[in-house]
């Protein structure tokens, strides 16, 4: 299908133009999805500014805030990991699966051999010297890749077989988490699955029969003490109005009070912010890191936050459509699953309504492995992104 | 959605892109939702709810917190001090830490053991009133050093359990005045809804330590001082970050009292000794009271009152079965009750004391002269002129002392004489019968009742006003004072009143008898006005708030100034004759006062006074009245002593006050008294 060109290069017959000029147009860095890179800087730069905010007041000595410096040195590993994995096309990860899956299986169960380390009460952790890993934040990107590499090959046609098949492939991870003990990762799996069930294919009465199973697991785990009473509490805390100072249910006053009194325009990062600077808020640079945010910049930074996580998955569903393959669309869809939930659950914690799990809140809590894995996750999509034409 | 590009074409057919298309599009909508919640709920919380937040984050790092400024210290007159504070260990516990019943009980029950106290009380102190969950609350006064060290030592087995250096108050001049001064405690809920306790700056509240009796009461409002106000903001360990001070803490100012502490020392002195010489004697005694009184402006330089306690047992708190000790053993009878001041709580009958109110009732009535005489039988019939009611009075003596005047009439105390003066004004002025008797109230007119009326403005009947509290108004018995007792009697067999005011009631009342009540304080007022010439004072016990600065240097903050309640109607010539009969009382041999007096240099002191011996119903004792004043002619100290149960006034309440002038004097005298003799009544 090719014709001499005046200059005797190759020339598309149809086009006229050049092969050469059509490869270039091809070539995957000049589909850059920039937006959504900016959106990544954006959020990292703001998660960094509100870990400073909330931490600075807890430093006795002056110099450098400690956690920031950690959270930028993490931005920096987040951002090479980001381009190491855009670098690489993202169909090999197809071949590469089943020891992305082996992985992240050995990891957790390294975490919860005697090498893991434990901190408030919970086995999450290895530690290498001088920094900790998580494998189970790495386990999310890892099981996306997984269910996608399945599914892929289901083209569609998700058979009652394929959803056990599914189901059994996020179990085995989710249990390890689920003993850590991280009620709230495990979640964040099932969010995962059904999220992709939804997207590959699955028939409605999978879902009926998956909702089924749930329950029956809900009512076993009750039944069979699986499930620690402080994580019922935690659970339940939410929707007990007046909680005691010492109940679980001080975090979630004290979260409320601090986003609430923010007020429209917020208190400022200086001065002001007194259940920032005062420490009322417990865990405030991880977990509860939006009572920073609603406290210190109020109703208009909070929901500028919220808008640039808006606009984040709004990408991620745009490339999901744009994906040259399904498995580029299953990949999109699981890293907006992952994001979407953790995003709802974390800040609807603090704002209570909704349960207190143990989730970060995507580019902005403090935490190396979360921050690596969703660079990591931006470098998956930007992947699809630019070869989408390849 | 999908371009339409060679090889999504091809994925197009393959997968069904419409399907895919919108199991993606139900993907958005789910995402769409989850943030329009998240936005919704943000907005209600940090716009709609905001306020009610800001407030909440503002109590959770704000404590207010309020020092305890020493309280005012008590002077006397000369600025002797009587009440100081002093540090007292007390030992505290922080509640947040004893949140736990268990460990609440165990800390407790260690605690008991450790010093000696009731497990009971410890509980009761901690749950008191005031118990703030910020501020330790104190649950043990005054406890040894050597006990605070083995807290102090071992605090694991004291969690919560602290040490406090608390100032309390102490007696320097020991067990005087007492129920004068007072004492302090918890305020009581009752207490809080007073108005002395309505306001303050700052408000009073539950936990509060105030006055609970005498000055300490009264003056609650100054000697508690200022307390220094801060609010401290604190971080959620509660540690303090920084702190702004509101108010200036300001010591209670210094309280003077225009009790002389010698004085009060002696005259104290002299009452119980009194009352142990009647004791020896034969009489009950129980109970005595006396008041010394400066006639020139209503302050009040003694103020005795026995039996009577040592305040500083109740500096510690005072436990309920120390309150029971010394309160009265039983209601009915508070003869024993040692909180109750005598001299302005207990009311009696003044007997012949109150003669010289009847004398001028009489004269500012028109009904008798300066000069007029009257007839002073063994026995009278009144009314006169005899018929069926007619009653007949006896003198305390059946000898006809033949004619007198006033001066006569005082001085050998002719209960007859004044029979007939109170008989005179009754059918003058009196009301008879159920004269001006309505439904609820009476409403007798001016012009009428005019004896009661004079007994009022000479100061009885009603509280003097002295600056101590729950005084007695005594009884000046009336028409519509008779109506009120028919109505509260009138469904027993006999009510009091039935017949309306009847004239022997006014004869009875002419001598201090009958229904006529007053407290000595009272007495010590009348007198006083006779004395100064007619000025009925309103009395006072404090002169003034000082304070003591650094230097030394005393800047007075505020002068109580006594109040004049009234002017006797009397010129000078009617005083005149009631203080020549006082005078007699004592100087002349026929004077009930001078076998008491016996020996007395009143050449170089001259005092003038009157006995008075209440007769009580069913009791075998009389009481014993003695008021005086001196020196004459420009008396400086008006003395009121009242002995109860002990005999006639001449026998045991005049040789009490002689003791009194003595000291007053300088007079070289014996140290215990001696019983005079007297029979008049």
């Amino acid at each position: 299908m090719r014709a001499e060109g005046i200059f005797g290069e190759a020339v598309d017959r149809i086009g006229g133009e050049p092969i050469s000029a059509r490869m270039a147009r091809k070539a995957p860095v000049r589909h850059l999805d920039l937006t959504l890179l900016i959106v990544t800087l954006l959020l990292s730069a703001f998660g960094a500014l509100m870990i400073y905010s909330a931490t600075v007041h807890q430093q006795a000595s002056s110099g450098i805030d400690p956690y920031l410096k950690k959270q930028l040195v993490y931005m920096v590993v987040g951002f090479i990991v980001l381009l190491t994995v855009s670098f690489f096309d993202y169909r090999y990860l197809r071949a590469f699966a089943p020891f992305i899956y082996g992985g992240i299986v050995l990891g957790l169960l390294i975490v919860l051999s005697p090498i893991g380390s434990t901190q408030l009460g919970a086995t999450r952790w290895i530690d290498l010297g001088s920094f900790q890993v998580q494998p189970s934040e790495l386990a999310k990107v890892g099981i996306i890749v997984a269910l996608g590499a399945y599914l892929a090959e289901r083209r569609g046609e998700v058979k009652a077989r394929d959803v056990a098949a599914c189901c059994a492939i996020v179990a085995v991870p989710a249990a390890l988490i689920f003993l850590e003990p991280d009620l709230g990762t495990a979640l964040v799996f099932v969010a995962i699955l059904m999220t992709l069930f939804l997207v590959a294919g699955a028939k409605i009465r999978h879902f009926l029969a998956l909702v089924l199973l749930g329950v029956a697991v809900i009512a076993g785990a009750l039944h069979f003490g699986l499930v620690q009473q402080y994580q019922i509490d935690r659970f339940t805390a939410f929707m007990d109005p007046h909680p005691n100072v010492q109940s679980v249910g001080y975090n979630l006053t004290q979260a409320k009070i601090a986003i609430a009194s923010g007020g429209l325009e917020g208190k400022g990062l200086e001065g002001k912010n007194t259940q920032t600077s005062l420490n009322f808020v417990p865990e405030q640079h991880t977990d509860f890191i939006f009572t920073a945010v609603g406290e210190q910049l109020g109703f208009l930074g909070s929901a500028t936050l919220l808008g640039l996580f808006a606009l984040l998955i709004w990408r991620a569903l745009r490339i999901a459509t744009l994906s040259r393959d399904f498995f580029g669309t299953l990949l999109a869809c699981g890293i907006l699953a992952l994001w979407a939930f953790q995003i709802f659950v974390n800040v609807g914690m603090t704002m209570g309504i909704m349960p207190i799990t143990g989730i970060p809140l995507p580019f902005i809590s403090f935490g190396g492995s979360s921050l690596i894995t969703n660079f990591a996750s931006i470098g998956v999509l930007l992947n699809v992104h630019m070869r989408r034409f390849l | 959605m999908v371009k339409g590009s060679g090889s999504s074409q091809q994925r197009q057919n393959s997968l069904g892109v419409d399907r895919l298309t919108l199991r993606i599009a139900v993907l958005g909508v789910l995402v769409v939702a989850a943030f329009v919640t998240l936005f919704s709920r943000l907005w209600f919380l940090q716009v709609l709810a905001t306020d009610q937040y800001q407030a909440l984050a503002k109590q959770n790092r704000v404590r207010t917190v309020y020092s305890e400024p020493p309280r005012g210290r008590i002077l006397d007159r000369n600025g002797r001090p009587l009440v100081v504070n002093k540090e007292s260990i007390a030992v505290t516990i922080d509640q947040d830490t004893l949140q736990s019943g268990s460990l609440r009980r165990h800390v407790f029950k260690r605690l008991a053991r450790l010093l000696g106290i009731k497990l009971k009380d410890l509980h009761r102190n901690a749950s008191s009133l005031g118990a703030s969950p910020y501020k330790p609350v104190p649950v043990a006064y005054g406890v040894s050093e050597q006990d605070a060290n083995v807290i102090l030592e071992n605090r694991e087995d004291y969690p919560g359990v602290g040490v406090a250096t608390l100032p309390v108050r102490a007696y320097p001049a020991g067990a005087l005045a007492a129920q004068d001064l007072g004492y302090v405690g918890e305020i009581s809920p009752a207490d809080l809804k007073l108005p002395q306790f309505k306001g303050g700056h700052p408000p009073y509240a539950p936990g509060d330590i105030v006055g609970k009796l005498g000055v300490e009461r009264v003056y609650d409002r100054y000697l508690r001082g200022v307390p220094g106000i801060q609010r401290v903001v604190v971080n959620s360990l509660g540690e303090p970050t920084q702190t702004r001070r509101v108010q200036q803490e300001q010591p209670g100012p210094d309280l003077v009292l225009s009790l002389d502490e010698k004085i009060q020392r002696e005259t104290q002195r002299a009452l119980k000794s009194g009352i142990t010489a009647a004791r020896a004697a034969g009489f009950a005694a129980p109970a005595g009271s006396a008041v010394v009184m400066d006639p020139r402006n209503g302050q009040v330089l003694a103020l005795a009152s026995l039996p009577t306690y040592d305040p500083a047992i109740a500096a510690n708190g005072l436990t309920a079965k120390e309150f029971n000790r010394l309160g009265a053993a039983t209601p009915n009878n508070p003869d024993d009750d040692a909180f109750l001041n005598r001299p302005i709580q207990a009311a009696a009958n003044p007997g012949s004391t109150f003669k010289v109110v009847t004398a001028g009732a009489a004269m500012a009535t028109g009904v008798a002269s300066p000069y007029s005489t009257r007839d002073c039988p063994g026995t009278m019939t009144i009314p006169p002129q005899g018929g069926p009611g007619s009653v007949l009075y006896h003198d305390w003596t059946l000898a006809d002392l033949g004619i007198m005047g006033f001066p006569q009439s005082l001085e050998v105390s002719c209960d007859t004489f004044y029979y007939q003066l109170g008989y005179e004004m009754q059918t003058r002025f009196g009301v008879k019968g159920t004269e001006f008797w309505s439904k609820n109230k009476t409403d007798v007119p001016a012009g009428r009742e005019l004896f009661q009326r004079y007994a009022r403005t000479a100061g009885f009947g009603h509280p003097t006003g002295i600056d101590l509290p729950y005084e007695n108004s005594g009884v000046v018995p009336d028409q519509s004072w008779c109506h009120a007792q028919y109505l509260a009697t009138k469904k027993f067999p006999t009510p009091t009143c039935q017949f309306g005011w009847l004239p022997g009631y006014t004869v009875n009342m002419s001598i201090g008898q009958g229904d006529m009540r007053a407290t000595p304080l009272q007495m010590a007022v009348t007198y006083a006005a006779i004395a100064n010439g007619g000025t009925v004072w309103s009395p006072r016990i404090a002169m003034g708030l000082q304070r003591q600065n650094q230097n030394g240097t005393v800047k007075t903050l505020r002068k109580f100034k006594p109040r004049v309640m009234a002017h006797l109607p009397l010129d000078q010539t009617e005083l005149g004759v009631i203080q020549q009969g006082l005078q007699e009382v004592i100087s002349n041999p026929n004077g009930t006062a001078y076998s008491a007096f016996a020996g007395y240099p009143l050449s170089k002191y001259p005092i003038a006074g009157k006995t008075g011996t209440a007769q009580i119903g069913t009791s075998a004792f009389n009481d014993a009245w003695f008021i005086s004043y001196g020196p004459i002619p420009s008396p400086r100290y008006v003395i009121a002593v009242y002995v109860q149960k002990a005999g006639h006034g001449g026998e045991s309440a005049a040789p009490i006050a002689r003791q009194i002038w003595e000291s007053i004097f300088g007079i070289k005298h014996k140290s215990t008294v001696r019983l005079g003799q007297d029979q008049s009544g």
